[in-house]
Protein backbone atom coordinates (compact mmCIF):
# COMPACT_ATOMS: atom_id res chain seq x y z
CA UNK A 1 0.00 0.00 0.00
CA UNK A 2 2.79 2.56 0.46
CA UNK A 3 4.45 2.35 -2.80
CA UNK A 4 0.88 2.73 -4.31
CA UNK A 5 0.06 5.87 -1.92
CA UNK A 6 3.71 7.07 -2.41
CA UNK A 7 3.66 6.69 -6.17
CA UNK A 8 0.08 8.41 -6.35
CA UNK A 9 1.28 11.50 -4.27
CA UNK A 10 4.34 11.88 -7.07
CA UNK A 11 1.98 11.80 -9.64
CA UNK A 12 -0.60 14.49 -8.13
CA UNK A 13 2.76 16.90 -7.71
CA UNK A 14 4.05 16.05 -11.34
CA UNK A 15 0.78 16.67 -13.08
CA UNK A 16 -1.63 19.32 -12.90
CA UNK A 17 -4.25 17.61 -11.02
CA UNK A 18 -2.89 18.93 -7.31
CA UNK A 19 -2.75 22.42 -8.23
CA UNK A 20 -5.92 22.40 -9.94
CA UNK A 21 -7.59 20.95 -7.00
CA UNK A 22 -6.03 23.44 -4.72
CA UNK A 23 -5.87 25.93 -6.52
CA UNK A 24 -9.29 26.70 -7.69
CA UNK A 25 -10.55 25.61 -4.02
CA UNK A 26 -8.59 28.26 -2.35
CA UNK A 27 -9.70 30.75 -5.43
CA UNK A 28 -13.16 30.13 -4.63
CA UNK A 29 -13.26 29.88 -0.77
CA UNK A 30 -11.38 32.97 -0.92
CA UNK A 31 -13.94 34.59 -2.99
CA UNK A 32 -16.16 33.79 -0.09
CA UNK A 33 -14.51 34.62 3.22
CA UNK A 34 -13.79 37.86 1.42
CA UNK A 35 -17.19 38.86 0.59
CA UNK A 36 -18.72 36.49 3.36
CA UNK A 37 -16.30 37.53 6.50
CA UNK A 38 -14.14 40.39 5.34
CA UNK A 39 -16.53 42.31 3.07
CA UNK A 40 -19.77 42.08 6.16
CA UNK A 41 -17.32 42.02 8.83
CA UNK A 42 -18.67 38.71 10.28
CA UNK A 43 -16.63 36.57 12.85
CA UNK A 44 -19.15 33.81 11.59
CA UNK A 45 -17.05 30.86 10.53
CA UNK A 46 -19.54 28.01 9.52
CA UNK A 47 -21.55 29.78 7.05
CA UNK A 48 -17.95 29.67 5.38
CA UNK A 49 -17.13 25.87 5.90
CA UNK A 50 -20.86 24.78 4.45
CA UNK A 51 -19.82 27.24 1.30
CA UNK A 52 -16.60 25.02 1.09
CA UNK A 53 -18.63 21.79 1.63
CA UNK A 54 -20.06 22.62 -2.23
CA UNK A 55 -16.81 23.09 -3.60
CA UNK A 56 -15.65 19.67 -2.37
CA UNK A 57 -18.62 18.47 -4.47
CA UNK A 58 -17.91 19.55 -7.56
CA UNK A 59 -13.91 19.39 -7.66
CA UNK A 60 -13.63 16.29 -5.42
CA UNK A 61 -13.44 14.35 -9.11
CA UNK A 62 -10.27 16.10 -9.96
CA UNK A 63 -8.51 14.06 -7.81
CA UNK A 64 -10.48 10.53 -8.16
CA UNK A 65 -10.57 10.70 -11.43
CA UNK A 66 -7.67 9.10 -12.88
CA UNK A 67 -7.37 6.90 -10.05
CA UNK A 68 -8.95 3.87 -11.63
CA UNK A 69 -10.36 4.85 -14.97
CA UNK A 70 -6.88 6.52 -15.70
CA UNK A 71 -5.34 3.63 -14.95
CA UNK A 72 -7.18 1.57 -17.21
CA UNK A 73 -6.99 4.02 -19.74
CA UNK A 74 -3.83 4.18 -19.83
CA UNK A 75 -2.65 0.43 -19.15
CA UNK A 76 -0.76 0.36 -16.40
CA UNK A 77 -3.63 -1.69 -14.81
CA UNK A 78 -1.75 -4.54 -15.51
CA UNK A 79 1.36 -3.38 -13.74
CA UNK A 80 -1.03 -3.86 -10.35
CA UNK A 81 -2.99 -6.17 -10.85
CA UNK A 82 -0.33 -8.68 -11.71
CA UNK A 83 2.10 -7.44 -8.86
CA UNK A 84 2.02 -9.05 -5.13
CA UNK A 85 -0.02 -5.92 -3.81
CA UNK A 86 -3.65 -6.95 -3.13
CA UNK A 87 -6.79 -4.70 -4.53
CA UNK A 88 -7.75 -3.84 -0.93
CA UNK A 89 -4.23 -2.45 -0.50
CA UNK A 90 -4.06 -0.48 -3.99
CA UNK A 91 -7.36 0.95 -3.15
CA UNK A 92 -6.84 1.92 -0.20
CA UNK A 93 -3.39 3.26 -1.24
CA UNK A 94 -4.95 5.55 -4.15
CA UNK A 95 -8.06 6.66 -1.62
CA UNK A 96 -5.41 7.93 1.33
CA UNK A 97 -3.28 9.45 -1.50
CA UNK A 98 -6.74 11.60 -2.47
CA UNK A 99 -7.35 12.22 0.69
CA UNK A 100 -3.67 13.80 2.00
CA UNK A 101 -4.38 15.91 -1.18
CA UNK A 102 -7.27 17.17 0.42
CA UNK A 103 -6.20 17.47 3.59
CA UNK A 104 -3.33 19.71 2.56
CA UNK A 105 -5.75 22.02 0.68
CA UNK A 106 -8.09 22.20 4.45
CA UNK A 107 -4.72 22.82 5.79
CA UNK A 108 -4.12 25.78 3.22
CA UNK A 109 -7.54 27.14 4.50
CA UNK A 110 -6.56 27.71 8.31
CA UNK A 111 -6.18 31.58 7.19
CA UNK A 112 -9.27 31.93 6.95
CA UNK A 113 -9.51 31.52 10.93
CA UNK A 114 -6.36 33.01 11.53
CA UNK A 115 -7.32 36.44 10.21
CA UNK A 116 -10.81 36.08 11.51
CA UNK A 117 -8.79 35.17 15.21
CA UNK A 118 -6.34 38.89 14.60
CA UNK A 119 -9.04 40.97 13.64
CA UNK A 120 -12.73 39.87 15.09
CA UNK A 121 -13.24 36.88 17.44
CA UNK A 122 -12.86 33.38 16.74
CA UNK A 123 -15.28 30.63 18.28
CA UNK A 124 -12.42 27.71 18.68
CA UNK A 125 -14.54 24.43 19.72
CA UNK A 126 -17.35 25.45 16.73
CA UNK A 127 -14.29 25.85 14.14
CA UNK A 128 -12.57 23.08 15.15
CA UNK A 129 -15.73 20.89 15.10
CA UNK A 130 -16.73 22.38 11.62
CA UNK A 131 -13.49 21.64 10.50
CA UNK A 132 -14.42 18.33 11.40
CA UNK A 133 -17.35 17.70 9.41
CA UNK A 134 -16.01 19.93 6.67
CA UNK A 135 -12.77 16.42 6.28
CA UNK A 136 -15.20 13.90 6.62
CA UNK A 137 -17.71 15.38 3.81
CA UNK A 138 -14.67 15.65 1.65
CA UNK A 139 -13.50 11.85 2.23
CA UNK A 140 -16.96 10.77 1.56
CA UNK A 141 -17.35 12.14 -1.47
CA UNK A 142 -13.71 11.03 -2.42
CA UNK A 143 -14.73 7.12 -2.00
CA UNK A 144 -17.61 7.83 -3.58
CA UNK A 145 -15.93 9.24 -6.42
CA UNK A 146 -13.25 6.71 -6.77
CA UNK A 147 -15.96 3.69 -6.69
CA UNK A 148 -17.11 5.40 -9.59
CA UNK A 149 -13.93 5.65 -11.07
CA UNK A 150 -14.11 1.82 -11.10
CA UNK A 151 -17.02 1.62 -13.71
CA UNK A 152 -15.04 3.72 -16.54
CA UNK A 153 -12.06 3.46 -18.33
CA UNK A 154 -12.20 6.92 -19.62
CA UNK A 155 -11.52 9.81 -17.21
CA UNK A 156 -13.77 12.44 -18.27
CA UNK A 157 -16.52 9.90 -17.75
CA UNK A 158 -15.21 9.16 -14.39
CA UNK A 159 -15.18 12.82 -13.19
CA UNK A 160 -18.43 13.33 -15.08
CA UNK A 161 -20.52 10.83 -13.48
CA UNK A 162 -18.53 11.74 -10.06
CA UNK A 163 -19.86 15.19 -9.85
CA UNK A 164 -23.94 13.58 -10.79
CA UNK A 165 -22.82 11.03 -7.87
CA UNK A 166 -21.74 13.80 -5.58
CA UNK A 167 -25.32 15.71 -6.19
CA UNK A 168 -27.64 13.08 -5.89
CA UNK A 169 -26.17 11.90 -2.26
CA UNK A 170 -26.11 15.84 -1.73
CA UNK A 171 -29.28 16.79 -2.75
CA UNK A 172 -31.24 13.33 -1.39
CA UNK A 173 -32.35 15.04 1.39
CA UNK A 174 -33.93 18.01 -1.02
CA UNK A 175 -35.37 15.30 -2.79
CA UNK A 176 -37.45 13.18 -0.23
CA UNK A 177 -39.27 16.58 0.79
CA UNK A 178 -40.84 15.90 -1.91
CA UNK A 179 -42.05 12.56 -1.62
CA UNK A 180 -42.02 12.76 2.39
CA UNK A 181 -43.39 10.32 4.12
CA UNK A 182 -42.69 7.60 1.73
CA UNK A 183 -40.11 4.96 2.21
CA UNK A 184 -38.22 6.65 -0.80
CA UNK A 185 -38.36 9.87 1.34
CA UNK A 186 -36.89 8.19 4.34
CA UNK A 187 -34.62 6.45 2.19
CA UNK A 188 -33.24 8.91 0.21
CA UNK A 189 -33.14 11.13 3.74
CA UNK A 190 -30.77 8.42 5.23
CA UNK A 191 -28.26 8.63 2.17
CA UNK A 192 -27.96 12.81 2.39
CA UNK A 193 -24.81 13.24 3.01
CA UNK A 194 -25.70 17.46 3.42
CA UNK A 195 -28.12 16.19 5.97
CA UNK A 196 -24.72 14.35 7.83
CA UNK A 197 -23.09 17.60 7.63
CA UNK A 198 -25.19 20.01 8.61
CA UNK A 199 -24.94 19.62 12.47
CA UNK A 200 -21.40 20.00 12.07
CA UNK A 201 -21.85 23.27 9.62
CA UNK A 202 -23.22 24.81 12.90
CA UNK A 203 -20.78 24.03 15.29
CA UNK A 204 -22.14 21.03 16.95
CA UNK A 205 -19.72 17.75 17.02
CA UNK A 206 -22.23 15.00 16.18
CA UNK A 207 -20.64 11.69 16.58
CA UNK A 208 -23.53 9.17 14.82
CA UNK A 209 -22.99 11.52 11.67
CA UNK A 210 -19.39 11.01 11.92
CA UNK A 211 -19.84 7.47 12.13
CA UNK A 212 -22.00 7.34 9.48
CA UNK A 213 -19.28 9.09 6.76
CA UNK A 214 -16.82 6.79 8.19
CA UNK A 215 -19.15 3.87 7.19
CA UNK A 216 -19.75 5.02 4.17
CA UNK A 217 -16.39 5.45 3.22
CA UNK A 218 -15.93 2.12 4.38
CA UNK A 219 -18.40 0.35 1.82
CA UNK A 220 -17.57 2.63 -1.07
CA UNK A 221 -14.01 1.38 -0.54
CA UNK A 222 -14.90 -2.30 -0.08
CA UNK A 223 -17.82 -2.29 -3.39
CA UNK A 224 -14.53 -0.57 -4.97
CA UNK A 225 -13.18 -3.67 -4.28
CA UNK A 226 -15.23 -6.05 -5.31
CA UNK A 227 -15.81 -4.02 -8.63
CA UNK A 228 -12.56 -4.21 -9.42
CA UNK A 229 -12.22 -8.14 -8.21
CA UNK A 230 -15.50 -9.07 -10.21
CA UNK A 231 -14.02 -7.26 -13.30
CA UNK A 232 -11.28 -10.28 -13.49
CA UNK A 233 -14.18 -12.86 -14.32
CA UNK A 234 -15.77 -10.58 -17.06
CA UNK A 235 -13.73 -8.18 -18.84
CA UNK A 236 -12.20 -9.30 -22.00
CA UNK B 1 0.76 -34.57 -30.67
CA UNK B 2 2.68 -34.95 -27.34
CA UNK B 3 6.06 -35.47 -26.62
CA UNK B 4 7.35 -36.53 -23.09
CA UNK B 5 3.91 -36.44 -22.32
CA UNK B 6 2.89 -36.05 -18.20
CA UNK B 7 -0.56 -37.38 -17.59
CA UNK B 8 -3.05 -35.34 -14.96
CA UNK B 9 -5.27 -37.00 -12.93
CA UNK B 10 -8.42 -36.93 -15.48
CA UNK B 11 -6.57 -38.50 -18.17
CA UNK B 12 -5.01 -35.89 -20.35
CA UNK B 13 -1.67 -35.84 -20.94
CA UNK B 14 1.00 -32.39 -21.50
CA UNK B 15 4.55 -32.38 -22.84
CA UNK B 16 7.51 -31.76 -21.32
CA UNK B 17 7.11 -32.77 -17.59
CA UNK B 18 10.47 -33.10 -16.71
CA UNK B 19 12.12 -31.38 -13.66
CA UNK B 20 10.79 -28.35 -11.55
CA UNK B 21 7.59 -26.94 -13.39
CA UNK B 22 7.33 -23.23 -13.06
CA UNK B 23 4.30 -23.42 -14.94
CA UNK B 24 1.46 -25.35 -15.44
CA UNK B 25 -1.97 -24.91 -16.59
CA UNK B 26 -4.58 -27.63 -16.12
CA UNK B 27 -7.73 -27.48 -17.91
CA UNK B 28 -7.81 -23.41 -18.35
CA UNK B 29 -10.68 -22.02 -19.93
CA UNK B 30 -12.07 -18.42 -20.35
CA UNK B 31 -15.43 -17.26 -21.54
CA UNK B 32 -16.96 -13.77 -22.20
CA UNK B 33 -20.70 -14.61 -22.23
CA UNK B 34 -20.86 -17.33 -25.22
CA UNK B 35 -17.42 -16.49 -26.50
CA UNK B 36 -14.73 -18.91 -25.80
CA UNK B 37 -11.24 -17.19 -25.79
CA UNK B 38 -9.65 -20.28 -24.27
CA UNK B 39 -10.81 -23.47 -24.27
CA UNK B 40 -9.35 -26.19 -21.95
CA UNK B 41 -5.36 -25.60 -22.34
CA UNK B 42 -3.19 -27.48 -20.65
CA UNK B 43 0.97 -27.85 -20.46
CA UNK B 44 3.44 -26.87 -18.27
CA UNK B 45 6.75 -25.09 -18.38
CA UNK B 46 9.76 -26.77 -16.80
CA UNK B 47 12.16 -23.94 -14.61
CA UNK B 48 14.90 -22.35 -16.96
CA UNK B 49 13.14 -23.03 -20.51
CA UNK B 50 12.21 -20.50 -22.94
CA UNK B 51 8.58 -21.13 -24.28
CA UNK B 52 7.15 -19.57 -27.72
CA UNK B 53 3.90 -19.20 -27.53
CA UNK B 54 2.49 -18.60 -31.42
CA UNK B 55 -1.18 -18.13 -32.67
CA UNK B 56 -2.95 -15.37 -34.96
CA UNK B 57 -4.99 -12.69 -33.47
CA UNK B 58 -7.65 -13.80 -31.13
CA UNK B 59 -5.74 -17.45 -30.61
CA UNK B 60 -6.22 -16.69 -27.05
CA UNK B 61 -2.39 -15.95 -26.30
CA UNK B 62 -2.79 -12.41 -23.76
CA UNK B 63 -6.09 -14.32 -22.18
CA UNK B 64 -3.73 -17.36 -21.27
CA UNK B 65 -0.76 -14.83 -20.29
CA UNK B 66 -3.50 -12.45 -18.22
CA UNK B 67 -4.82 -15.61 -16.30
CA UNK B 68 -1.21 -16.53 -15.68
CA UNK B 69 -0.20 -13.24 -14.19
CA UNK B 70 -3.37 -12.73 -12.14
CA UNK B 71 -4.81 -10.08 -14.70
CA UNK B 72 -7.68 -12.35 -15.19
CA UNK B 73 -9.79 -15.42 -13.75
CA UNK B 74 -9.89 -18.37 -15.85
CA UNK B 75 -13.98 -19.54 -16.06
CA UNK B 76 -12.63 -23.11 -15.37
CA UNK B 77 -9.16 -24.84 -14.62
CA UNK B 78 -6.22 -23.58 -12.77
CA UNK B 79 -2.90 -21.64 -13.17
CA UNK B 80 -0.09 -22.51 -11.23
CA UNK B 81 3.18 -20.64 -10.73
CA UNK B 82 6.02 -22.17 -9.36
CA UNK B 83 3.40 -24.31 -7.19
CA UNK B 84 1.29 -21.53 -6.21
CA UNK B 85 -2.53 -21.29 -6.87
CA UNK B 86 -2.45 -17.68 -8.83
CA UNK B 87 -6.35 -17.46 -7.64
CA UNK B 88 -5.49 -19.09 -3.94
CA UNK B 89 -2.60 -17.77 -3.13
CA UNK B 90 -2.05 -14.32 -5.75
CA UNK B 91 0.68 -13.01 -3.35
CA UNK B 92 2.79 -15.46 -3.00
CA UNK B 93 2.55 -16.96 -6.95
CA UNK B 94 2.77 -13.33 -8.53
CA UNK B 95 5.88 -12.54 -6.37
CA UNK B 96 7.54 -15.52 -8.49
CA UNK B 97 6.13 -13.02 -12.02
CA UNK B 98 7.48 -10.19 -14.11
CA UNK B 99 5.32 -9.40 -16.76
CA UNK B 100 5.50 -7.37 -19.78
CA UNK B 101 2.06 -6.89 -21.22
CA UNK B 102 1.20 -5.95 -24.91
CA UNK B 103 1.18 -2.17 -24.48
CA UNK B 104 3.97 -1.43 -21.88
CA UNK B 105 2.93 -0.46 -18.17
CA UNK B 106 4.31 3.19 -18.15
CA UNK B 107 3.59 6.00 -16.41
CA UNK B 108 4.95 8.78 -18.87
CA UNK B 109 4.54 11.68 -16.00
CA UNK B 110 7.93 9.73 -13.85
CA UNK B 111 11.58 9.23 -14.72
CA UNK B 112 13.02 5.64 -15.30
CA UNK B 113 14.22 5.39 -12.09
CA UNK B 114 11.41 6.67 -9.89
CA UNK B 115 9.06 3.91 -11.87
CA UNK B 116 11.61 1.10 -11.77
CA UNK B 117 11.72 1.93 -8.06
CA UNK B 118 8.22 1.87 -7.93
CA UNK B 119 8.23 -1.75 -9.61
CA UNK B 120 10.52 -2.68 -7.24
CA UNK B 121 8.29 -1.49 -3.82
CA UNK B 122 5.65 -3.88 -5.64
CA UNK B 123 7.74 -6.72 -6.49
CA UNK B 124 8.50 -6.48 -2.44
CA UNK B 125 12.04 -5.85 -3.40
CA UNK B 126 13.88 -5.07 0.01
CA UNK B 127 13.96 -1.46 0.53
CA UNK B 128 18.23 -1.15 1.21
CA UNK B 129 17.98 -3.08 -2.05
CA UNK B 130 16.37 -0.74 -4.12
CA UNK B 131 19.08 1.62 -5.54
CA UNK B 132 21.30 -0.99 -6.28
CA UNK B 133 19.11 -3.19 -8.12
CA UNK B 134 17.52 -0.49 -9.82
CA UNK B 135 20.87 -0.09 -11.46
CA UNK B 136 21.64 -2.99 -12.23
CA UNK B 137 18.46 -4.00 -14.02
CA UNK B 138 19.38 -0.36 -16.10
CA UNK B 139 22.74 -1.47 -17.03
CA UNK B 140 21.16 -5.55 -17.90
CA UNK B 141 18.27 -3.50 -20.27
CA UNK B 142 20.58 -0.69 -21.52
CA UNK B 143 19.12 2.22 -19.48
CA UNK B 144 21.58 3.69 -17.52
CA UNK B 145 22.01 6.63 -19.81
CA UNK B 146 18.15 7.49 -19.81
CA UNK B 147 17.47 6.79 -16.27
CA UNK B 148 16.62 10.16 -14.78
CA UNK B 149 14.52 11.39 -17.84
CA UNK B 150 10.99 10.86 -18.07
CA UNK B 151 9.87 8.06 -19.64
CA UNK B 152 6.79 10.56 -22.15
CA UNK B 153 9.59 11.92 -23.85
CA UNK B 154 11.49 8.82 -24.57
CA UNK B 155 11.48 6.68 -27.90
CA UNK B 156 9.50 4.05 -28.59
CA UNK B 157 12.67 1.29 -28.43
CA UNK B 158 13.33 2.92 -25.09
CA UNK B 159 9.97 2.72 -23.28
CA UNK B 160 9.59 -1.26 -24.35
CA UNK B 161 13.16 -1.63 -22.90
CA UNK B 162 11.57 0.16 -19.69
CA UNK B 163 8.88 -1.92 -19.72
CA UNK B 164 11.47 -4.91 -19.90
CA UNK B 165 12.99 -3.69 -16.87
CA UNK B 166 10.32 -3.27 -15.03
CA UNK B 167 9.52 -7.44 -15.72
CA UNK B 168 13.03 -7.91 -14.44
CA UNK B 169 12.47 -6.09 -11.29
CA UNK B 170 12.89 -8.21 -8.02
CA UNK B 171 14.45 -11.18 -10.45
CA UNK B 172 11.56 -13.07 -11.21
CA UNK B 173 11.58 -16.99 -12.03
CA UNK B 174 9.00 -16.29 -14.36
CA UNK B 175 9.19 -13.65 -17.12
CA UNK B 176 6.02 -13.59 -19.28
CA UNK B 177 6.56 -11.38 -22.55
CA UNK B 178 3.55 -10.46 -24.68
CA UNK B 179 4.89 -9.62 -28.18
CA UNK B 180 7.64 -7.93 -26.70
CA UNK B 181 8.71 -6.59 -29.87
CA UNK B 182 5.44 -5.45 -31.85
CA UNK B 183 6.05 -2.25 -33.15
CA UNK B 184 9.79 -1.95 -32.74
CA UNK B 185 11.77 -1.19 -36.11
CA UNK B 186 14.60 -4.72 -36.73
CA UNK B 187 17.14 -2.99 -34.65
CA UNK B 188 15.43 -2.51 -31.31
CA UNK B 189 13.64 -5.89 -32.14
CA UNK B 190 17.17 -7.78 -32.59
CA UNK B 191 18.40 -5.88 -29.51
CA UNK B 192 14.71 -6.72 -27.64
CA UNK B 193 15.59 -10.42 -29.27
CA UNK B 194 19.00 -10.58 -27.46
CA UNK B 195 18.05 -9.44 -24.16
CA UNK B 196 15.35 -12.12 -23.96
CA UNK B 197 18.15 -14.72 -24.69
CA UNK B 198 20.21 -13.90 -21.86
CA UNK B 199 17.83 -14.47 -19.67
CA UNK B 200 18.20 -18.31 -20.43
CA UNK B 201 18.99 -20.67 -17.70
CA UNK B 202 18.45 -17.80 -15.31
CA UNK B 203 14.71 -17.69 -15.72
CA UNK B 204 11.74 -19.30 -17.05
CA UNK B 205 10.39 -17.24 -19.95
CA UNK B 206 7.30 -17.52 -21.35
CA UNK B 207 7.32 -15.56 -24.90
CA UNK B 208 4.53 -14.36 -27.15
CA UNK B 209 5.19 -13.48 -30.76
CA UNK B 210 3.87 -13.45 -34.41
CA UNK B 211 7.13 -13.91 -35.69
CA UNK B 212 7.88 -16.85 -36.22
CA UNK B 213 11.49 -16.57 -36.93
CA UNK B 214 11.79 -14.99 -34.12
CA UNK B 215 9.94 -17.65 -31.88
CA UNK B 216 12.52 -20.34 -33.78
CA UNK B 217 15.61 -17.93 -32.94
CA UNK B 218 14.54 -17.84 -29.37
CA UNK B 219 12.44 -20.56 -27.95
CA UNK B 220 13.69 -23.86 -26.87
CA UNK B 221 9.71 -24.95 -27.69
CA UNK B 222 6.94 -23.75 -29.14
CA UNK B 223 3.02 -24.19 -28.22
CA UNK B 224 0.60 -23.10 -30.75
CA UNK B 225 -2.47 -21.61 -29.85
CA UNK B 226 -5.51 -21.62 -32.54
CA UNK B 227 -9.22 -20.81 -31.98
CA UNK B 228 -8.30 -20.78 -28.60
CA UNK B 229 -7.21 -24.47 -28.22
CA UNK B 230 -3.72 -26.05 -27.76
CA UNK B 231 -2.68 -27.53 -31.96
CA UNK B 232 0.83 -28.22 -31.41
CA UNK B 233 2.95 -28.16 -28.26
CA UNK B 234 6.81 -29.17 -29.16
CA UNK B 235 10.49 -28.85 -28.55
CA UNK B 236 11.98 -26.55 -31.49
CA UNK B 237 14.32 -29.46 -32.41
CA UNK B 238 11.44 -31.87 -33.01
CA UNK B 239 8.74 -29.70 -34.78
CA UNK B 240 6.44 -32.27 -36.35
CA UNK B 241 3.31 -31.36 -35.20
CA UNK B 242 2.21 -35.23 -35.06
CA UNK B 243 3.87 -36.15 -38.18
CA UNK B 244 7.19 -35.89 -39.52
CA UNK B 245 7.61 -36.04 -44.20
CA UNK B 246 10.28 -37.87 -45.86
CA UNK B 247 11.68 -36.80 -49.29
CA UNK B 248 12.24 -39.84 -51.58
CA UNK B 249 14.13 -40.24 -54.99
CA UNK B 250 12.85 -42.67 -56.75
CA UNK B 251 14.47 -44.70 -59.79
CA UNK B 252 10.94 -45.30 -61.74
CA UNK B 253 8.52 -42.95 -63.74
CA UNK B 254 5.65 -41.45 -61.41
CA UNK B 255 2.37 -42.87 -63.43
CA UNK B 256 2.42 -46.47 -61.89
CA UNK B 257 4.53 -46.13 -58.51
CA UNK B 258 2.14 -43.05 -57.11
CA UNK B 259 -0.99 -45.13 -56.47
CA UNK B 260 1.31 -47.91 -54.68
CA UNK B 261 3.00 -45.22 -52.24
CA UNK B 262 -0.12 -43.94 -51.50
CA UNK B 263 -1.61 -47.53 -50.44
CA UNK B 264 1.31 -47.44 -47.96
CA UNK B 265 -0.25 -47.84 -44.29
CA UNK B 266 1.63 -45.49 -42.59
CA UNK B 267 1.76 -42.83 -45.37
CA UNK B 268 -1.11 -39.82 -44.93
CA UNK B 269 -0.27 -37.75 -47.90
CA UNK B 270 1.59 -37.53 -51.37
CA UNK B 271 3.68 -34.64 -53.12
CA UNK B 272 5.03 -34.88 -56.15
CA UNK B 273 7.70 -32.58 -56.52
CA UNK B 274 8.07 -31.39 -60.35
CA UNK B 275 11.27 -30.34 -61.98
CA UNK B 276 13.01 -33.69 -62.29
CA UNK B 277 15.14 -35.93 -64.77
CA UNK B 278 12.69 -38.29 -67.05
CA UNK B 279 12.26 -41.49 -65.59
CA UNK B 280 13.02 -39.88 -61.78
CA UNK B 281 10.50 -39.20 -59.74
CA UNK B 282 10.45 -37.41 -56.00
CA UNK B 283 8.35 -37.23 -53.81
CA UNK B 284 7.61 -35.87 -50.14
CA UNK B 285 5.50 -38.38 -47.91
CA UNK B 286 3.67 -37.11 -45.11
CA UNK B 287 3.81 -40.60 -42.60
CA UNK B 288 1.94 -40.28 -38.51
CA UNK B 289 4.54 -39.97 -36.16
CA UNK B 290 6.00 -43.40 -35.13
CA UNK B 291 5.28 -45.03 -37.90
CA UNK B 292 8.12 -47.10 -39.48
CA UNK B 293 7.05 -45.19 -42.98
CA UNK B 294 10.91 -46.51 -44.65
CA UNK B 295 10.77 -50.11 -43.84
CA UNK B 296 7.49 -49.81 -46.16
CA UNK B 297 8.62 -48.27 -48.60
CA UNK B 298 12.14 -50.45 -48.44
CA UNK B 299 9.60 -53.66 -48.80
CA UNK B 300 7.75 -51.99 -51.80
CA UNK B 301 10.69 -50.97 -53.77
CA UNK B 302 12.82 -54.22 -53.48
CA UNK B 303 9.39 -55.98 -54.45
CA UNK B 304 9.18 -53.10 -57.54
CA UNK B 305 12.72 -53.83 -58.08
CA UNK B 306 13.34 -50.23 -58.18
CA UNK B 307 16.13 -48.29 -57.00
CA UNK B 308 16.00 -45.73 -54.35
CA UNK B 309 18.26 -43.03 -55.10
CA UNK B 310 17.97 -41.11 -52.01
CA UNK B 311 15.53 -40.78 -48.58
CA UNK B 312 16.10 -37.80 -45.96
CA UNK B 313 13.65 -36.53 -43.74
CA UNK B 314 12.60 -33.11 -44.26
CA UNK B 315 13.40 -29.87 -42.16
CA UNK B 316 9.87 -28.02 -41.41
CA UNK B 317 10.75 -24.37 -40.66
CA UNK B 318 8.47 -22.99 -38.36
CA UNK B 319 6.59 -21.28 -40.89
CA UNK B 320 5.35 -24.39 -42.39
CA UNK B 321 4.88 -25.95 -38.94
CA UNK B 322 2.33 -23.01 -38.03
CA UNK B 323 0.77 -22.39 -41.28
CA UNK B 324 0.17 -26.82 -41.61
CA UNK B 325 -1.28 -26.71 -37.82
CA UNK B 326 -3.66 -23.89 -38.73
CA UNK B 327 -4.67 -25.09 -42.03
CA UNK B 328 -5.64 -28.30 -40.75
CA UNK B 329 -7.47 -26.98 -38.16
CA UNK B 330 -9.55 -24.61 -40.93
CA UNK B 331 -10.04 -28.34 -42.62
CA UNK B 332 -11.41 -30.20 -39.76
Amino acid sequence: MGAIYRREMQCYFYTPAAYVFMGVFLALSSVFFGFGNLGARSSDLMALLDRMSYIWMLLSPVLTMRLIAGEKQQRTDQLLYASPCSLSAQVAGKYFAACTVLLITVLATVMYPLVVAVYGKLYVGETLVGYMGLILQGCAFLALDLFISCFTRNQMTAAVAGVGANLLVWLADAMAQALSGSFAARALNFISLYRRFAPFARGQLSLSNALYDVLFIFIMLFLSVRVLDARRWSEA
Amino acid sequence: MCYNTFRYSDGRQTAFDGGMRMIRLDGVSKRYGTHRALQDVSFTVPKGQILGLLGQNGAGKTTAMNIMTGCLAPSQGTAVIGGYDVMRSPREAKRLIGYLPETAPLYDEMTVRAYLRFACELKEVRKQAIAGHVEAVGEKTGLTDVLDRKIGNLSRGYRQRVGFAQALCGSPEVIILDEPTTGLDPRQSAEMRALVKSLAGQHTVLFSSHILSEVQALCDRVIILHHSRVICDSAMQALRCGERRLRAVIACGEGSLLPRLRQLPSVSRVEVERGGREGITQVVMTVEEGQNAERELFTLLSGLQTPLLRLAPVEDSLEDVFLRATMDENEE
